[in-house]
């Protein structure tokens, strides 16, 4: 019998591991997919290694690469980037650590309040969840991002809209900065040279700007592994987790177990009252099950409806799986006459936020991503046709993928001639855009999820949104110099997933309580980017789903151990410290 | 009616590539090579099963080089046939096509329960679109004989390579698009198309056209029926943006026993990217942004 079992080790499992196992809770914590123990023996750089959906290192599927991925069905033409392994989907995220906008939290009342998501707002203000943001951020730990060229050429583009600087973490108004990344920033050699044999730890130290965060950070070469430059959760709480007992006094360090699916959450009725009692999960052909008097759900926005559902857990307001946010991303990227420094540094290091419609990010991306961007679209092909769609606005010619010839001129003027604007939506939480079981055959997990998203059917507010932001990036482009403005009006690519197992104050459209535990079984929690209340308002997930699992793993502490809450009455940990780096060592991690 | 049965499944055959793949002007099969299928019991069926195995194969080879190349065009035929041959490699000399098959039939997790009706939809369903096909009677038939081969491969316990019904789906679209594609150079009618006409073929896929929706639901009980066609939105894209991916990335010449690069990419050498191969890091650290380190509420 465990105090705790947390299923799935992505970006929200691991804080509540690492936060009850500095308390001295008995954790056991399972990841579907592999564990990526050794990333300089099991990673390289290469695109296709790394993520080919269907083959690479970091994709859905088993460990075992000779066998296929995990299929989902998807009935629209969308792609949803989910990953397994030790780290989820934070293995290949760029490290952004925006805030989530005052505005879609309960109590807000600035003068833009009703320009939100104002039926589902959090249930608690954005001053409840301040020290738990602070909390993260000293964890990770989050720094100003350093800037490379092609940041300096977003900024140029941003200085044209007549917008200010944001100087503070918390987002007031419209304004452009660079982000604040959960990444090491340059130390020593990093980004100060391309020559190998300088760019050895510790010689040089965080980010080596090398460009490959969509493939997993394993830099700089010969750094203890919490001490990689991109705090994706295997570099930061994971190995935190591993090592409780020797940066927390009465710490105990976490169980990890990887390749183990879990296939069912067991409950009982315990005076009257549906209760999780522990899990079944899968490992190869073999099943295993534990009890524990703690069930925390991880597995992200897709799998936690999935498992709710093939586990036969009640939905009596039939919301599991709905009011599933995306962001409704879009893609627009420029042609320069000049260098921009695509692709290098990370992923993104610049952004513009623009309450209460959403926000802007630069994206560097080598090819064959590139050509995988460019060609993902809700409006057919450019000159061709347009799938009832292919806006016209601030860019050349009609929305639409950049194929073929167009394609091969474009990626040939030069991959660092390009600047990619990534167009993150405010989007509304509708009951629509849900997982529910497929009537496809299962797979050896059981029956598999289907994600429905109605992209044509959003929202006014959602879809008016997303134009203003497009408009804003084409704008930006053309003022950083862009020759060329191309819009793609991407097909869903569900990468920022959120809410589709949503907290909130209405028994009517809420799964989770305010404390983070299911309304329909008690002892079962939720804590990852699955029971964030909304979307945001468009920023970057992690940190606001970290600061919230950070919460509800008090929260567990309190109601089912009878403990007392740290975040306000202690000082975070870094997850840096040395401490960690010794007894990793030791474990031969 | 016989006459007529027989000529809608000649047409039928013929849309999807089979026919003209089998028997056509350069096609892979003779009558001789089928005339033993012809006289076969069913103990004698599997030698009619192995000469029709490569004759689908090579028939999806031909539709997906076809597709490859829309996505990145180069100086090899199917380029010219397309309209847009280009002075610099492509997405052949990228091995984009190996990588589009290896991926659809060896690594796609899409189960053999809807793969074998849909193939088999597309080898057997409906057959008569209403569409003239010019040309069709100077097609060679011997088309019991191709039948029975087909139907006993597509009735063996065999898994069904899923890129025979992809490239199915791109053939039988491709007659819809143009009808005179079931003749020409190369061996598949999708191989044949001009790129405008790929790219209706396209169309057709994105706003999943009744018919070919009617003739893959037919062969679903609820609730798969909706499932089936929702797919095809859903296949429609990601062939477009896999044959992309394919086209621009490393996988033909990466070697995976040493984790390198036998030689540099052909998507590399087109966009520059990384001159000298793989870093441990870039020269390209700026400065801050103002000279701002450090922000706080």
């Amino acid at each position: 019998m465990r105090d705790v079992i947390v299923i799935g080790a992505g970006g929200g499992g691991p804080v509540v591991a690492k936060e009850l196992a500095a308390q001295g809770l008995d954790v056991l914590l399972l990841e579907a997919g592999p564990r990526h123990a050794k990333p300089r023996e099991e990673w390289t750089t290469f695109e296709d290694d790394a993520n080919n959906p269907l083959t690479g290192y970091l994709r859905w599927g088993p460990s075992d690469r000779d066998k296929p991925a995990w299929y989902r069905e998807w009935p629209q033409n969308s792609f949803v980037w989910q990953l397994s392994g030790v780290g989820g989907t934070t293995q290949h995220f760029y490290g952004n650590y925006p805030r989530a906008y005052p505005g879609v939290f309960e109590g807000y009342d600035g003068p833009d309040r009703n320009g939100y998501d104002v039926d589902h707002r959090f249930p608690f203000t954005y001053g409840e969840l301040v020290p738990y943001f602070e909390w993260v951020e000293a964890t990770m730990p989050v720094m100003t991002a350093a800037m490379g060229h092609k940041e300096q050429t977003f900024f140029r583009g941003a200085e044209t809209l007549g917008l200010p600087v944001q100087t503070t973490k918390t987002t007031h108004r419209p304004s452009y900065r660079p982000q604040e990344n959960a990444i090491l920033q340059p130390g020593g050699t990093a980004g100060k040279t391309a020559d190998k044999d300088l760019l050895v730890y510790p010689k040089a130290t965080g980010c080596t700007f090398c460009g490959y965060c969509f493939q997993g950070c394993m830099r700089p070469n010969g750094a203890p592994r919490n001490q990689f430059a991109k705090r994706s959760t295997d570099n930061s709480y994971v190995p935190m987790a591993l090592t409780a007992e020797v940066w927390s006094r009465g710490g105990k360090p976490v169980e990890l177990i990887a390749d183990a699916f879990v296939t069912q959450v067991h409950t009982e009725k315990r005076h009257g009252v549906l209760t999780a009692t522990g899990v079944t999960w899968r490992s190869g052909d073999t099943e295993h099950r534990e009890d524990a008097r703690v069930v925390v759900m991880s597995g992200g926005c897709t799998e936690n409806p999935r498992l709710w559902f093939s586990s036969g857990l009640p939905n009596p307001n039939g919301w599991v799986g709905r009011g599933y946010t995306d962001h409704f991303f879009d893609w627009v990227f420029g042609v320069f006459g000049d260098y921009t420094g695509n692709p290098k540094g990370v992923g993104s290091s610049a952004r513009l936020d623009y309450p209460p419609y959403g926000g802007l990010e630069n994206v560097g991306l080598p090819p064959a991503l590139a050509a995988f961007a460019g060609t993902l679209s809700d409006s057919g092909i450019r000159g061709h046709y347009k799938n009832g769609r292919g806006r016209t606005g601030p860019w050349d010619g009609p929305a639409g993928r950049v194929m073929g010839p167009e394609l091969k001129e474009v990626l040939s003027h030069g991959m660092d001639r390009l600047l990619s604007v990534l167009v993150i939506t405010d989007d509304d939480v509708e009951a629509q855009n849900r997982v529910t079981l497929s009537a496809l055959p299962a797979d050896e997990n059981g029956p598999i999820p289907k994600v429905t998203f109605k992209q044509r059917q959003r929202t006014a507010r959602t879809l008016r949104n997303r134009e203003f932001m497009a408009r804003k990036a084409a704008e930006l482009l053309r003022g950083a110099g862009a020759e060329k403005v191309y819009r793609i009006d991407w097909a869903p690519l569900i990468l920022h997933v959120q809410s589709s197992m949503r907290m909130g104050s209405s028994e009517q459209n809420s799964v989770v309580d305010p404390r983070g535990e299911t309304r329909a079984v008690k002892g079962l929690f939720i804590a990852d980017n699955s029971a964030l209340s909304n979307g945001l308002g468009g920023p970057n997930p992690t940190l606001t789903a970290q600061a919230l699992a950070t919460r509800t793993a008090e929260k567990i502490f309190a109601t089912y151990f009878d403990g007392d809450p740290w975040v306000r009455s202690s000082a975070p940990v870094v997850s840096t410290d040395p401490r960690i780096s010794v007894r990793l060592a030791q474990l031969g991690l | 009616m016989v006459g007529a049965r027989v000529h809608s499944r000649r047409a039928f055959l013929a849309r999807v590539g089979v026919l003209g793949a089998a028997v056509g002007g350069g096609g892979l099969l003779t009558r001789s090579l089928l005339a033993p299928a012809d006289a076969a019991t069913d103990s004698l069926l599997p030698p009619a099963v192995d000469l029709i195995r490569p004759v689908l194969a090579e028939l999806a080879r031909d539709t997906l080089n076809g597709l490859t190349v829309f996505a990145m065009p180069g100086r090899d035929p199917y380029s010219r046939t397309q309209g847009t041959p280009s002075p610099t490699p492509g997405a052949i000399e990228a091995g984009a096509t190996d990588f589009i098959i290896n991926s659809l039939d060896n690594f796609v997790p899409f189960p053999d329960a809807i793969a074998q009706p849909v193939g088999s939809a597309l080898v057997t369903g409906l057959a008569d679109s209403g569409i003239a096909l010019p040309g069709l009677e100077v097609l060679p038939v011997d088309l019991r004989r191709l039948d029975r081969a087909l139907a006993t491969y597509l009735e063996s316990d065999e898994a069904l390579p899923l890129s025979f019904p992809i490239a199915g789906l791109l053939n039988l679209m491709a007659t819809q698009v143009n009808p005179l594609a079931v003749n020409g150079p190369h061996l598949s009618p999708f191989a044949r198309l001009s790129y405008a006409e790929k790219a209706a073929a396209f169309e057709l896929i994105e706003r999943t056209d009744a018919d070919l929706v009617e003739l893959l639901d037919v062969q679903f009980p609820e609730p798969l029926k909706a499932s089936v066609s929702g797919l095809l939105k859903f296949v429609g894209g990601a062939l477009i943006e896999f044959a992309t991916f394919g086209a621009y990335g490393e996988s033909a010449v990466y070697d995976k026993v040493t984790r390198t690069l036998r030689k540099r990419p052909v998507g590399w050498n087109h966009t520059g990217y990384q001159p000298d191969g793989p870093v441990e890091g870039w020269d390209d650290f700026i400065g801050y942004y103002q000279g701002r380190q450090k922000v706080s509420d």
